[in-house]
């Protein structure tokens, strides 16, 4: 699994190269670390970014490959990934603290997850940068699953003793009053023994996560599906939040609303945004 | 794998998409029409015609029959301000079960001069908010019949709510705009012509009608009249087919709020009614169920749209400030659910479905959500 880490400087370096660290002890191929400056003059603040990186990685990953690219954060950063054919690029979150530069520029961490070619993390929050409880969130909206795409797309993500919690989120409520709304409130295993369309959607990706040392559980919550999201999120002490990335195809992409970026946003766990 | 091939279509039953898309045949203007032509549904334009009919009729004899009622209205029932014909406006939707009839008349009352443009503009308000009573009480009959209380009155609850939410700031904005005749240059009368078509045939139907029963009466004939007219057009409403469409996944997806706000619009403006419109989802999912997110923005939409038959009345009655308070109505719910769904969305979905949950937690809460929208506007019959 080839690994792309961007990072514009310390302090925010520190949790992408922690995190970046682990992933790629697990994939066992070495990373690359990127810096992305605006003009010439600033190589070598990049160097330096560049060498306590290194100097970050070594015990865990002697053979560190480093990038320096000039121009548009996310569009070098998207330009790399491409060129490099990279499964997995893990960027930072730069909290930008002026309202008007934040209007008018976004967020590169957004822009990246909206047009990069591979999955995405944004490592945030923090983090020891070990993986054991996993919050995969799925919406069934999209075929194939979720969990389908991560495990495709990302084998090596995956050790072998993670704890992961399958999320659905159910946000229907009754559209008239004479539904029979029984299944508004179930709960996992009600909806599994139902043979409900959320039922099964949990209990194929129980059977796509049974392997040995991993510990899947399907959890249902009942609400706004933001909401729900980022209180699981909160509450389960997750050292990753999995989610499927708002679709960029046609007529959807106007009409659908980009749950995805409201997540991003808001949620304070390292988040994995799967294509 | 091998895409499904499509069978060729019967010559006897030609389809109409191949008829209108087929690069290989060119089609021929009479081929269009005959397609065209076997989709119309002879029935549904009788109801349909027959519905516009007595709509006009019953416009005509509540006008005649407004100043019969005066005195019911102002000296029986005290409705002399603007908060009694909110209050009013408000119990009249809730004992006829519906509120296009009730602004309909509170525009003839305005006619006549037994209440003044700020009473019509509130008694509008009122007809509004009983109507949105309309799907709860329906909840009530299937708790009753022992379904989930939750289940039953989720929808009709979040319905009354958004519209109570809206209605009161728009009620707020209305007013300013309305004392400050800021807006009091929209004004459109029905036209020389249209008054002379109807007069030539309404006239003597109205005519016959008011010579033989007392003028409270022919006002009650015409009430009775528009509340059949909305029956009968609910029956010609053509089958919505939005299943297939782009936005037909309500049940499943989350769109974006605009998009719901403006299907609602779109939707209540064929249909007329909230109600209706609500009801319309329903078939676009096997289980009946609708996401949360998109419920409120198509509430909000569809109760700006609801006033489409009240303008057409402020029309017929060729009363230019009529059309006016309709006007301002429409535009001040425009401006409150634009500026929420702009500013503070998310906030405003989660206090309504807060509030929902709050309500159908207990038979406590429950019995006091009932009470204060019962009380409040027999309160403000009072002021």
């Amino acid at each position: 699994m080839r690994i792309l880490m961007s990072t514009r400087g310390w302090p925010y370096a520190e949790v992408v190269l922690r995190f970046g660290a682990q992933i790629s002890y697990r994939a066992g191929e070495p990373p690359t670390v990127l810096v992305v400056i605006n003009r010439e003059e600033d190589r070598p603040r990049a160097d330096s970014i560049l060498a306590r990186a290194r100097e970050l990685l070594k015990p865990a990953i002697p053979d560190v490959r480093t990038r320096i690219r000039i121009g548009h954060p996310a569009e070098e950063i998207i330009r790399e990934a491409e060129e490099g054919h990279y499964d997995l690029l893990i960027v930072g979150e730069r909290k930008q603290r002026n309202l008007v530069a934040r209007i008018l520029q976004g967020s590169t961490a957004a822009h990246v997850v909206e047009h990069a070619p591979c999955p995405v993390i944004i490592a945030k929050g923090e983090t020891t940068g070990r993986i054991r409880r996993i919050l995969l969130c799925e919406s069934g909206a999209q075929r194939p699953s979720l969990l389908t795409r991560f495990t495709a797309q990302l084998t090596g993500l995956i050790e072998g003793e993670e704890d992961i919690t399958v999320l659905h989120v159910m946000s229907q409520m009754s559209a008239w009053p004479g539904t029979r709304g029984k299944n508004l409130r179930a709960n996992a295993e009600e909806l599994i023994e139902e043979h409900t369309p959320e039922g099964e959607l949990l209990e194929q990706d129980i059977h796509l996560l049974e392997r040995p040392g991993i510990v899947p559980h399907p959890k249902v919550r009942h609400g706004l599906v933001v909401d729900e999201i980022l209180a699981e999120a909160q509450s389960g002490d997750y050292d990753l939040v999995v989610i499927g990335a708002h679709r960029s195809e046609g007529w959807r992409r106007i009409l659908l609303d980009d749950l995805a970026h409201q997540i991003m946003v808001q949620v304070n766990r390292p988040i994995l945004v799967v294509r | 794998m091998e895409e499904p091939r499509r069978e060729d279509p019967d010559p006897k039953n030609p389809d109409p998409l191949e008829l209108t898309c087929s690069r290989r045949k060119p089609i021929g203007l009479p081929e269009v029409l005959r397609v065209v032509w076997a989709r119309v549904d002879p029935v549904k334009i009788g109801l349909f015609t027959a519905s516009l009919f007595l709509f006009i009729l019953a416009i005509a004899l509540m006008k005649d029959g407004a100043r019969g009622i005066a005195p019911i209205v102002r000296d029986g029932l005290s409705v002399t301000n603007a908060a009694n014909c909110l209050g009013f406006g408000w119990l009249f939707a809730y004992s006829i079960m519906s509120g296009s009839p009730v602004a309909a008349a509170a525009l003839t009352f305005f006619d006549a001069g037994v209440i003044d443009r700020l009473g019509a503009f509130t008694m509008i308000t009122g007809s509004r908010l009983g109507a949105s009573f309309i799907v709860l009480f329906l909840g009530f009959i299937y708790v009753l019949r022992g379904r989930d209380r939750a289940t039953s009155l989720g929808m009709g609850l979040l319905s009354l709510t958004v519209t109570g939410t809206t209605y009161l700031l728009g009620l707020i904005i209305g007013t300013f705009i309305l004392q400050t005749e800021a807006l009091d240059w929209v004004q459109l009368r029905s036209g020389t012509l249209l008054n002379s078509i109807t007069d030539l045939i309404f006239d003597p139907i109205t005519g016959m009608i008011s010579g033989t029963i007392p003028r409270w009466g022919t006002f009650l004939v015409g009430l009775g009249i528009i509340m059949l007219s909305f029956k009968l057009f609910d029956r010609c409403l053509p089958q919505m087919t939005i299943k297939e469409s782009q936005v037909g996944q309500v049940s499943r997806l989350v769109y974006r709020p605009w998009v719901m706000f403006v299907l609602g619009a779109g939707i209540t403006m064929i249909s007329m009614s909230v109600s209706i419109s609500l009801s319309i989802l329903l078939p676009l999912s096997n289980r009946g169920f609708i996401r949360r997110e998109n419920a409120i923005p198509y509430i909000m939409g569809a109760n700006i749209t609801t006033f489409i038959d009240t303008l057409l009345a402020a029309v017929l009655l060729d009363n230019p400030p009529a059309f006016t308070i309709v006007f301002v109505e429409m535009f001040s719910i425009t401006v409150v659910s634009i500026v929420i769904l702009v500013t503070a969305y998310h906030r405003y979905e989660r206090m309504m479905l807060d509030f929902v949950e709050w309500v159908t937690d207990s038979n406590t809460n429950l019995a006091i959500f009932m009470a204060i929208i019962f009380l409040v506007p027999l309160i403000l019959m009072f002021v």
